[in-house]
């Protein structure tokens, strides 16, 4: 028993006011402030992506299979945080087979496994069925095999065969979009329809995460894209950059409108439980929600983006400050996953004190885990790039 | 058919033979894995209520405990403890109505049980009867004031604590709280309606204390001795010693 309550006692000596015996201890730590972190990565990246193949997007094309395969790369990972977190990963399968359709939570698997197999991997074969299959004839080795087996055998490069390949790919984009709305307004929903929690319990709360979901995953790609061009030795297309940049730029405003009319509604509102939420958001999550979300994951990368667009900046400029922008929206985004998460649990339900949250830096929680697991969807896009080349050259071996 | 089969893009066909094996696989792992009773009447498998059912019972269930102790229960169900069931103090006992004689089940005597539902926290109801357990009579222990089968709720004090509460809680640490304030004060009726034109009595003499404190006095051996001529014979003995919480050992 003492070793199982010692950990809590430099906890206790941060508790502020009155709380019940069982908030001491946050239940849901780092791991599940990635899980929406990474699920929002997904569905921003993959909607980036059907601007392209729906809305006609042309400068964007650059980016459209680097989009999929950030996707896919970080949907693959998106998964790990809640094995680690509920332990026992040998049987997640469980809730494939015997479906609970009452628990929202039980369903992540089927609007998993619909978005995966249905939406992304479907997208991914079809736009790249034709190369795959030149790829193969060409190759030698356990890579053609690869292949091969990838394109399910298929040999048909015929116009007709790619005409179909092209209309399929549009068809799949745009059942993917709302796939990709429900993957992460579902991810939303799982906090927002909490109603015993005032600081989670909102309708709002599955649109503010998919909007801060496309600002994250629209920022990734102008990341990836400006980091892996340069190593390939190509030069970055600034058309394109400016179309990402200036839908990074609208969507966050979007963000921005939302979360204040998110947060003006709760002080008009004014429910019983504003005293102690006004209290933990000058306190406890003053740094990581008005320093880092609002000033410097908001407001300083739409100030600097405006700037650019009104004092029209030489492309090197610009290249600098979309950059610099779209990490500082990426640290932006992170936090606000983790003032969703953490925020929730640090105020008692009693309304009447506040707890603290200690982050261990070992065990499958902890923060090395979390590392290991941000760094994973990278390792995975390197080697998806390396099997399925998202380059326009490559296209035409 | 043929032509409706070559009209089918390829794409199509691999994907349906690829969808087909995946639900093929699914179907197999679901038929094979699942247990034949889950589902029957919950989202479940329905045996595990009999594997329930078959765990070791604990408890009996106070409706078992009326069979002989019919006294204690009557009176039990008419007083404050009436929704507590028996075993929640006198822990599981099954095994007590199998052999009565072999098996006692527990009485609580020690201070820190009651505690678990009265001691003092700000989340508990107002009026729910509290204490703080350090300084609540702690050198007794609950069953000797209170009865456990009918509890009363405290009484308004009407003796001495009512205005020296902290000397009785003082006292009541202190090796002198058996004795009672009247053997050594002694305080007339009229003491309670004009206190000051009224005082008590405090022991003049040392012959008082050495009733029991001397060498030769007839109390229990534990009650430290002193020789009543050496021991500053010039003082009376609460002039040094404070015998609402006297210091020695």
């Amino acid at each position: 028993m003492e070793e199982l309550v010692q950990h809590l006692t430099p906890i206790l000596k941060e508790i502020t006011g009155y709380i019940f015996p069982n908030e001491v201890e946050l239940h849901w730590g780092i791991l599940i402030v990635l899980y929406p972190y990474l699920t929002g990565l997904v569905a921003g990246a993959f909607i980036l992506a059907s601007l392209v193949k729906v809305f006609n997007v042309k400068e964007l094309q650059p980016t459209y299979r680097i989009a999929m395969l950030t996707a896919l790369a970080f949907l693959i990972v998106a998964p790990l945080p809640l094995l680690g977190h509920l332990g026992h990963p040998e049987k997640s399968y469980e809730i494939f087979l015997t479906p609970n359709t009452t628990s929202a939570m039980a369903m992540f698997g089927f609007v998993y496994a619909w978005y995966l197999m249905a939406v992304l991997l479907l997208e991914i074969w079809f736009d790249y069925r034709r190369d795959i299959i030149l790829w193969a004839s060409k190759e030698k080795g356990i890579k053609k095999w690869i292949h091969k087996i990838v394109s399910l055998f298929s040999k048909d490069i015929s116009e007709k065969a790619i005409r179909f390949d092209k209309k399929s790919v549009k068809i799949v984009t745009i059942i993917g979009i709302p796939s990709a709305f429900l993957l992460h307004g579902y991810v939303g929903f799982i906090f927002g329809s909490i109603k015993a929690n005032p600081w989670w319990s909102s309708v709002l709360m599955p649109i503010v995460f998919l909007f801060s979901a496309i600002v994250s995953g629209i920022a990734l790609v102008l990341i990836i894209y400006m980091v892996v061009t340069p190593l390939r030795s190509k030069p970055i297309q600034m058309d394109c950059l400016d179309k990402l940049a200036s839908y990074l730029f609208y969507v966050m405003i979007i963000d921005f409108s939302l979360e204040a009319l998110d947060f003006i509604h709760r002080i008009y509102e004014s429910e019983e439980s504003i005293k102690i939420l006004s209290e933990l958001v000058s306190g406890k999550l003053f740094v990581s929600l008005v320093v880092i979300q609002l000033l410097m994951g908001m407001l300083i990368p739409l100030a600097s983006i405006a700037a650019t667009k009104i004092f029209k900046a030489p492309s090197e400029l610009k290249k600098m400050v979309y950059f610099i922008a779209a990490i500082l929206v990426e640290i932006g985004i992170f936090t606000t996953r983790w003032n969703i998460v953490i925020g929730g649990q640090l105020f008692s339900k009693s309304l009447r004190g506040l707890t603290v949250y200690k982050m261990t830096f070992f065990g499958l929680e902890g923060f090395l885990a979390a590392i290991g697991i941000l760094i994973l969807p990278f390792i995975i896009l390197f080697i998806l790039m390396r099997l399925l080349p998202p380059w326009e050259e490559a296209r035409n071996p | 058919m043929k032509n409706f089969l070559a009209g089918i893009p390829e794409q199509v066909k691999r994907l349906s033979v690829l969808l087909v094996i995946l639900v093929i696989v699914f179907i197999v792992v679901r038929s094979t894995l699942i247990p034949n009773d889950f589902g029957k009447i919950g989202h479940y498998r329905a045996s595990a209520v009999q594997n329930i059912a078959n765990n070791e019972l604990h408890y009996a269930g106070q409706e078992v405990c009326v069979d002989c102790h019919d006294d204690i229960v009557a009176v039990k169900t008419k007083g404050y403890h009436k929704n507590l069931s028996c075993e929640v103090c006198h822990g599981p006992s099954i095994k007590h109505t199998e052999a009565p004689d072999e098996f006692k089940p527990q009485i609580q005597r020690n201070r820190s049980f009651c505690p678990t539902c009265h001691e003092y926290l700000p989340s508990r109801p107002t009026g729910f009867p509290q204490i703080v357990s350090a300084s609540h009579n702690p050198r007794k222990i609950c069953v000797s004031c209170h009865n456990p089968h009918n509890p009363v709720p405290p009484v308004t004090p009407k003796g001495c604590e009512a205005c020296h509460a902290e000397i009785v809680a003082t006292k009541s640490l202190s090796f002198h709280s058996e004795i009672p304030c009247t053997k050594c004060h002694v305080a007339n009726e009229k003491h309670k309606l004009s206190p000051r034109d009224n005082l008590p009595t405090k022991p003049t003499t040392r012959e008082f204390c050495g009733q029991c404190h001397a060498e030769d006095a007839n109390s229990p051996k534990d009650i430290p001795r002193i020789n009543m001529a050496t021991h500053e014979p010039r003082y009376v003995c609460w002039q040094c010693h404070y015998p609402h919480l006297p210091e020695a050992q």
